[in-house]
């Protein structure tokens, strides 16, 4: 059985791996949680496959069979080796993952020595995004632009009720709370267009409050941020 | 084991259930009263939060700019509702012992200073200077007081019934659970209003 | 009898006359209130509706007679003895008034909450019709989110709940020795604040302004602005906290004072122990709703600033209480489930529970643990940062006491003589389904994945994992197993058996593939997708139908069996726990005598073993034969 067992783990396991679970990895955080992702596969499928081989096994050795209905089991009524064997096993290994995930939340929230900052502004049912120069007027849009591999902080504000700052191909969220400034840190490695999607129920539109964030390369972000801040009159800062 | 079940009554209008073994010493009715209490005291707990969050986490002024809480007023009242639970001490050793005078004195007494301390707490209200919705403080000040303030109500409502049955000859030396019972409970709103008082009152 | 003298006596007839006064009484008192104050206009439905919504269940509860013996004990009349009229059932009728019989209780909470599972899982289906496809089809995005918010609210507040509570009902106080609950009035009132609650939330499909519709978690500010469909959730949820609490008073005194001479706590079945500890976390987190809701009351009928950030109020207050009640709330939607399981288990292996005390001491470290884990909810919160590692720790940790229950349950199928009936398939169905829910809880705990994937699909898949394949098939398992307790008659295995294949396989069908479009990137609570999830998304839907066919297998089991199924013995399992010791259905009054407890629950394979006996404890010797030094090898 232990052989069946560890057999259909490693399966698992590879099976398990072998599927692409994820979206584009668009960012150098979403690198690290897809892995932490694989290492928590690698760990839940031999519970998993243990619990099951258990129960087939059982079924199929100890069912009743025609003429035991009468019968009863042995009566085992504990083992104290065995308890104390799965008391402390699984207590290892859940320290042995939470350490790992504490080790990758605290690489992907390093604040960086150089950041930019972007102010997000949540409301029903769309997203904006503000700029700030010193110096320079703000620029306000509706398309998120980022430059591939810079260290970006987003500054999230909501004005009306909860939302969710999501961009699913940087694996990080965060609600947007009115009355509060909640923040998190992003390396976008991968240029390209990708969705941002509010995750936290807001009401009617809360289906549609989708907006794009584009990773360019720094040259061109350069290039468009001082547009942006032409077209604006100096003037007409908020 | 065989089936014991077919020999039983058949007519359930005379039948009556068997005695329910005792398996504990403390009465069902007082223990029911200890749980409820530690709900009621989850609830205030519950408030405490809101009060902690508006508060501490907010750091909010407290009490909210242009305003000032009676302290001093609230302090008498503080004074009315605690010699309401020596009175209702009072009204249980009475009819424990069976003095039937200390009785019906004692729990309209206590039912009497109750009501005094709910007048009052209205009257505060009314003259208060401020309402609930001008600001996150006032709501919490309201939120925490009402709330207590309908504990007293539910409080006299079992007092007021202990005073009826009282005056109409219930209770004595071996039957006081009627009286006991609610009387925690009264006990539970005054200690809770300390809480409530010193904290929102006095710190 | 004439209609007079029935609207006079207490009865639904009285209650729904009195449940009339009640709305007059509120278009009264909003009218005078309204006019006291000068405000225009005068007559304001939203306030009235308000006002009926806490007044009308009270009167209807009056009328129905729910509270007449207390009216009667209040006026100081002389002390009436108890003559026990108000108990047991003689006709159908007797369902439908205030009964005081524990088990005519139990039985109106099962088949009540089983109703609201069938308009839950319906409402599920209309979900699902319209999630089969991008776009929008069959609703608006506005009933979209009533939808799922009835849909969660009702099967958790209206279902899950109050039916471990009737299923306790029924034999928790057979399975001690106790003739009937400790309050047994009390206990008819917390049957009958139910269906207030349900009616309720359905209602709220009438409100002007459509349904509650801010998900079943309503987090304010969203819920202090809606429309005043949310008022109904904001009130249904009292009364039927006050439901739960009500029950959990009754459970902790029942059990603690009330047991047969012999039943130490030691010697209590699991089921017992189960419902002992989820009665603890009710009584303790249940006020937390009801704070968070009279505070969203407060804010949006009389614009208190609980949660108005511009006035200083606090948004994440919200969630702190909301979550210090509602995670408990997931432990007490699960733990009279491994109740459940222990007996059906032990029964159908025919084998002792495999480490008994571990059983219930682990019940007890979830009930610890399971009060400081609130804000794993609220990992994307926005909360302190901080806060967050020590959850993670505590909320993984959890894993390690619901592990030794599955291992231990693994154990005792270890060399038992397993009885493959419906009970025990939906029970080894459940420790397969409730495993993988578990995991996935773990892989939620974690906190850098649950910065990707909350609010997404992959939750409302560990949602179903463990509420339906975990806690749901715990009820179904019950229910076949107590069966022909309740109803005296058997119900059909084969029907059974097919109601297990097909839940079982769709189940997954319907829910596992959840785990993958959440992972890439669906959030939940949408009524419209982007075209990449259309596939998944199609599939889920047809299979979520199957698994409403298979409901259907089961209600039709249900009903054809208790009118017509063959009667059922005293004790069709060989179990050896009180409740089996007595007809099916049990005798009125429960014993005749209370028997003594000589022995464990669960001593199956010990020769000559003995829980109870009908004998007084002078008689009952305790016999030499029992495993008084139980093997442990
Ligand atoms: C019956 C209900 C139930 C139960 C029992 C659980 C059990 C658990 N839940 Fe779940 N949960 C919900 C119902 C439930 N949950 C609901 C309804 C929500 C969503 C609410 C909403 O937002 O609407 C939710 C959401 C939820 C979240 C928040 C996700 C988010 O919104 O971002 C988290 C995060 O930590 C979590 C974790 C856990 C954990 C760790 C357990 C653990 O208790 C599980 C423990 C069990 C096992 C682990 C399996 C058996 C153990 C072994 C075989 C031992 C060995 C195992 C290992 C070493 C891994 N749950
Ligand atoms: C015990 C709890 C429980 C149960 C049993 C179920 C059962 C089901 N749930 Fe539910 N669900 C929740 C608790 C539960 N759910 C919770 C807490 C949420 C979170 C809500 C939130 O975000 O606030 C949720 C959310 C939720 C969503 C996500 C909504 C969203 O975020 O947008 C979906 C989507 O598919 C879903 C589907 C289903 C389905 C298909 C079933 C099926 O298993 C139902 C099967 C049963 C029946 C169908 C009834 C019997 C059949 C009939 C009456 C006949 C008619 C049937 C036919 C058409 C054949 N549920
Ligand atoms: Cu904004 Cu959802
Ligand atoms: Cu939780």
């Amino acid at each position: 059985m232990l052989i069946i067992g560890a057999i259909a783990s490693l399966i698992g396991i590879a099976v398990a791996l072998s599927i692409d679970w994820f979206p584009v990895q668009g960012s150098s955080q979403a690198k690290k949680i897809d892995d932490l992702y694989d290492v928590l596969l690698v760990a839940s499928v031999p519970v998993f496959v243990l619990v099951e081989v258990v129960v087939l096994y059982s079924v199929w050795k100890f069912r009743m069979r025609p003429g035991e209905e009468e019968k009863d089991g042995a009566p085992i009524h504990g083992n104290t080796m065995l308890e104390i064997i799965w008391t402390a096993i699984p207590a290892l290994l859940i320290f042995g993952l939470c350490a790992y995930a504490y080790t990758v939340l605290v690489d992907i929230e390093r604040k960086p020595k150089r950041e930019m900052v972007v102010q997000v502004t949540a409301q029903q049912f769309a997203w904006s995004y503000q700029y700030k120069e010193p110096g320079r007027p703000t620029v306000n849009t509706d398309v998120l632009y980022v430059p591939k591999g810079e260290s970006v902080r987003f500054n999230i504000k909501a004005t009306d009720v909860i939302h969710d700052f999501w961009v699913p191909a940087f694996r990080l969220k965060i609600d947007a709370v009115p009355g509060i400034t909640t923040h998190y840190r992003v390396t976008p490695v991968r240029k390209g267009s990708y969705a941002v999607v509010c995750a936290e129920l807001c009401g009617l539109g809360h289906s549609t409050m989708r907006s794009t964030v584009r990773v360019v390369d720094p040259v061109t972000f350069k290039g468009w941020l001082a547009a942006q801040q032409a077209a604006k009159p100096a003037g007409a800062t908020s | 084991m065989e089936a014991a079940g077919a020999a039983h009554a058949q007519d359930a209008h005379e039948a009556h259930p068997p005695e329910a073994h005792r398996s504990s010493r403390v009465e069902p009715q007082l223990l029911g009263m200890l749980l409820f209490i530690i709900s009621e005291v989850m609830i205030f707990g519950a408030f405490f939060t809101a009060y902690f969050f508006i508060r501490v986490v907010n750091a909010d002024p407290w009490p909210a700019h242009g305003t000032t809480l009676p302290v001093a007023v609230a302090g008498i009242n503080t004074a009315i509702l605690l010699s309401s639970s020596l009175t209702m001490h009072w009204t249980l050793t009475s009819v424990k012992s069976g003095n039937r005078f200390g009785l019906k004195a004692g729990i309209l007494s206590t039912f009497l200073l109750g009501a005094t301390f709910l007048f009052v707490q209205i009257n505060e209200y009314a003259h208060i200077g401020f309402a609930p919705h001008d600001s996150a403080q006032g709501s919490i000040f309201y939120g925490l007081t009402g709330l207590h303030g309908a504990h007293v109500f539910i409080g006299l409502t079992l007092l007021a019934m202990v005073t009826v049955r009282a005056f109409r000859g219930h209770y004595s030396p071996e039957e006081h659970r009627g009286v006991e019972v609610p009387g925690i409970y009264w006990h539970f709103v005054d200690v809770m209003w300390i809480i409530v008082y010193s904290t929102i009152y006095v710190l | 009898m004439a209609v007079a003298t029935r609207l006079r006596a207490p009865g639904l007839l009285r209650g729904a006359l009195f449940g009339l006064v009640g709305l007059a009484f509120s278009y009264g008192i909003t009218c005078a209130v309204r006019a006291l104050y000068g405000w225009d206009p005068v007559l304001n439905g939203n306030s009235v509706a308000l006002v009926a919504l806490i007044a009308c269940p009270l009167f209807f509860l009056v009328g129905l007679g729910a509270f007449d013996y207390w009216f009667y004990w209040a006026s100081g009349k002389p002390t009436r003895p108890e003559d026990h009229s108000s108990h047991g059932a003689r006709s159908w009728k007797d369902y439908f008034r205030v009964n005081t019989d524990h088990k005519v209780i139990g039985i109106q909470y099962v088949v009540t909450s089983f109703f609201f599972l069938l308009v839950g899982g319906l409402i599920a289906m209309l979900m699902r019709a319209e999630l089969a496809q991008p776009g929008m089809q069959f609703v608006d995005a506005e009933t979209f989110n009533g939808l799922f918010s009835v849909h969660a609210s009702l099967l958790i507040f209206l279902f899950v709940i109050p039916v471990f509570a009737g299923l306790a009902n029924f034999v928790l106080p057979l399975m001690i020795g106790a003739p009937d609950m400790a309050f047994p009035r009390l206990n008819a009132l917390s049957y009958w604040l139910l269906p207030i609650a349900g009616i309720m939330m359905l209602a709220s499909f009438l409100a002007p302004g459509g349904s509650f519709a801010t998900g079943w978690t309503a987090y304010a500010p969203l819920s202090t602005d809606a429309p005043i469909g949310q008022m109904f959730f904001t009130v249904a949820v009292q009364f039927a906290g006050a439901s739960s609490v009500l029950t959990a008073l009754n459970f902790l005194v029942t059990i603690i004072t009330m047991r047969a001479p012999g039943m130490s706590f030691w010697r209590m079945p699991l089921l017992v122990w189960a419902n002992f500890s989820t009665s603890l976390l009710v009584v303790i987190a249940t006020p937390f709703i009801a704070a968070s809701q009279f505070f969203v009351l407060l804010d949006r009928a009389l614009g208190f600033n609980f949660f108005n950030a511009a006035e200083g109020g606090s948004v994440l207050m919200y969630q702190h209480v909301f979550w210090f009640y509602s995670h408990p709330a997931v432990y007490i939607m699960m733990l009279p489930g491994f109740g459940i399981i222990s007996e059906i288990l032990s029964v159908k292996a025919r084998k002792p529970i495999f480490g008994y005390r571990m059983m219930a001491f682990s019940l007890l470290a979830i009930v610890l643990l399971g009060f400081t884990v609130w804000a794993h909810h609220m990992f994307v919160s926005g909360m302190q940062a901080w806060i967050r590692i020590p959850m993670m720790i505590t909320t993984a940790i959890i894993a390690v006491p619901t592990g030794i229950k599955i291992f231990s349950w693994l154990a005792t199928l270890w060399r038992g003589v397993l009885h493959l009936d419906t009970p025990m398939l939906f029970a080894l169905g459940f420790l397969t389904m409730f495993t993988l829910g578990g995991i996935s809880g773990v892989m939620l705990a974690m906190i850098p994945v649950t910065i990707h994937v909350s609010d997404t699909y992959f939750i409302v898949a560990h949602i179903h994992y463990v509420l339906f394949g975990g806690s749901l098939f715990t009820i179904f398992a019950g229910v076949y197993y107590w069966f022909p307790k309740m109803t005296g008659r058997m119900y059909d295995e084969r029907l059974g058996k097919i109601h297990f294949w097909m839940t079982f396989i769709f189940f997954n069908l319907t829910f596992g593939p959840m785990h993958v479009i959440g992972l890439e990137g669906m959030p939940r609570r949408v009524a419209d997708y982007a075209q990449q999830f259309a596939g998944w998304n199609l599939f889920i839907s047809i299979s979520s139908f199957f698994v409403g066919a298979s409901t259907l297998v089961f209600v039709y089991n249900m009903v054809a069996s208790w009118r017509g199924g063959p009667r059922a013995s005293a004790n069709p399992w060989r179990a050896l726990t009180l409740e089996w010791q007595v007809s099916s259905p049990p005798p009125i009054f429960n014993f005749d005598h209370v028997p003594t407890v000589v022995g464990g629950p669960y001593e199956y394979g010990v020769p000559g073993a003995v829980h109870g006996v009908f004998k007084s404890p002078a008689e009952a010797k305790p016999s030499g034969t029992v495993a008084t030094a139980p093997t442990r090898e």
